[in-house]
């Protein structure tokens, strides 16, 4: 077997036709998985156990778990119950984007809320303690003291899931969505040639990490320009 | 003998003919959930009409064969990758296949159909069998990704709304579930797992069946990597003598009320 360099080429532009159902996925449900992640880590670090423990509970399965197996229980599992059919959350369900979405924004929930929590024990104690010196309030040290210290401590960490994420909407090409995988799977299926073809798409997943990255970066920066730099 | 004393036999023979043009064992790709043609069953044991036929002819031919799973849409690569040598596994003989690889005779026929809820008039069909395309309009249809039917479809039905599946299991489940109106497979297979039974009794064939051989073939063959004239001719007299004495006749009947070989076609209970 011969390795088609053109085809390489003169497939990108057709797997292109999948970036704006991959995009969708991935800003969906990151957006959707940070507002979760923050409810969950509310409860997390409420200091009550009736709010922790479902909280370490909802983590410890959507971590425990394979992403695949969240998106096929969530597919093909919850149509086999006749109330989930004829419930309002069908119309969302019944459609494979509704399935996926849900599945991604569960996962990142969890992975997120995990990095946030990670911030938030990084921040310094004693910056805690002069908060707390100053008599605000307890909401007041949260959002003005501990949230911007700990956000700019969480970015690197959550850069690196938001890439994560990136890759993972490749898994919704098993439930028929037709992203950058499912139409690199369906091209291949036309012209018997997987590896012209997912090199392809690999290139286009490239750019998409470098465009996250760059983007990451500046942010970065930009919350820690106040900081002194270490040397 | 005893098995372990024929696998060693097997071993001198092997190491005796080193270097021979043709390997004593050949490896045969199927998905291996493709029921009842290649699929396990309960115990793990590897059954079906694709089995049997594979197995036939090696019995025919003298070589002994082992078998790979593999999902449906990377079959013909993993063949050119040579991850196996053959394939038995339900696939049509195309034009566009055989730009790639050869077939063998056919060895079942090839054919189409839609399947839809019986209380809904669908209407998909004039009686000649040419689509109506304004009634396909609003429907969602499920088809299985790289197979024939997905080609039908993409040219018969261009500007449809359609769901692509990595497996008919899946697809029919989305049927019943709801998610797709229609779907078209393999009656044969649809009518065995799906409208003879209990879960697919609301459900009914809502289309002719599609048979053209553009895009359907001229039935379902053993697929091989191109330049094995050698070995195509013996898997074609196998074939040819199985057809002859009745053995595929009986094949089909171990797993369907109804003859699959192209010699012996009928149709498919209309359920």
């Amino acid at each position: 077997m011969s390795f088609n360099f053109d085809l390489v080429w003169s497939s990108l532009p057709l797997i292109i036709q999948g970036l704006g159902m991959t995009l969708k996925l991935l800003f969906l449900s990151s957006l959707i998985g940070l507002f979760l992640a923050l409810f969950i880590l509310l409860l997390r670090i409420s200091g009550r156990w009736y709010l922790m423990w479902p909280a370490m509970a909802y983590i410890y399965v959507f971590r425990g778990t394979p992403l695949l197996v969240q998106i096929f229980v969530i597919y093909h599992g919850l149509p086999q119950f006749d109330f989930i059919r004829e419930s309002i959350f069908w119309p969302v369900l019944r459609e494979p984007f509704g399935c996926a979405v849900l599945a991604l924004s569960l996962n990142a929930g969890a992975y997120v809320s995990e990095i946030m929590r990670g911030g938030i024990i990084g921040v310094d104690k004693g910056v805690k303690e002069a908060a707390m010196a100053l008599g605000l309030p307890r909401w007041q040290q949260f959002i003005y003291v501990t949230s911007p210290i700990a956000i700019r401590l969480a970015l690197p960490a959550y850069s690196n899931e938001v890439v994560s994420m990136l890759k993972a909407t490749a898994l919704a090409s098993t439930i028929t969505m037709m992203e950058m995988t499912g139409v690199a799977r369906t091209l291949v299926a036309r012209t018997f040639a997987p590896y012209e073809i997912f090199i392809s798409a690999a290139l286009i997943y490239l750019a998409l990490t470098y465009a996250l990255q760059q983007v990451f970066a500046w942010i970065e920066s930009h919350a820690s320009r106040y900081v002194k730099k270490e040397r | 003998m005893s098995t372990t004393k024929k696998t060693l036999l097997a071993v001198f023979a092997a190491a005796g003919v080193a270097g021979a043009a043709h390997a004593d064992t050949l490896r045969v790709g199927m998905e291996c959930t493709y029921a009842p043609f290649n699929f396990r069953t309960a115990d793990g044991v590897l059954t079906g009409y694709d089995v049997d036929v594979a197995a036939g002819v090696a019995e025919r031919i003298g070589i002994e064969v082992e078998y790979v799973c593999q999902q449906w849409d990377g079959m013909i690569p993993a063949l050119l990758a040579e991850r196996f040598d053959l394939i038995v596994a339900s696939m049509s003989i195309t034009e566009q296949r055989r730009e790639v690889i050869d077939f063998s005779i056919p060895y079942r026929v090839s054919i189409g159909r839609f399947l839809g809820r019986s209380d809904r008039e669908f209407n998909l069909f004039e009686d000649d069998g040419t689509p109506i395309l304004e009634n396909f309009e609003g429907l969602r249809i499920g088809v299985e990704r790289a197979t024939t039917y997905n080609n039908w479809i993409d040219d018969k039905l261009p500007d449809t709304n359609y769901l692509l599946y990595d497996g008919a299991e899946a697809m029919l489940l989305d049927l019943r579930n709801g998610r797709v109106d229609i779907a078209v497979t393999n009656p044969m297979k649809a009518y065995l797992d799906f409208l003879s039974q209990e879960e697919g009794a609301a459900f009914e064939f809502v289309s002719p069946a599609l048979d053209s051989v553009e895009y359907f073939g001229t039935g379902v063959g053993i697929g091989l990597r191109k330049g094995q004239d050698e070995l195509l001719e013996q898997i074609n007299a196998a074939l040819a003598e199985m057809i002859e004495d009745g053995t595929l006749t009986e094949y089909s009947h171990r797993y369907f009320p109804f003859a699959i070989n192209p010699e012996e076609w009928g149709d498919v209970p209309s359920n």
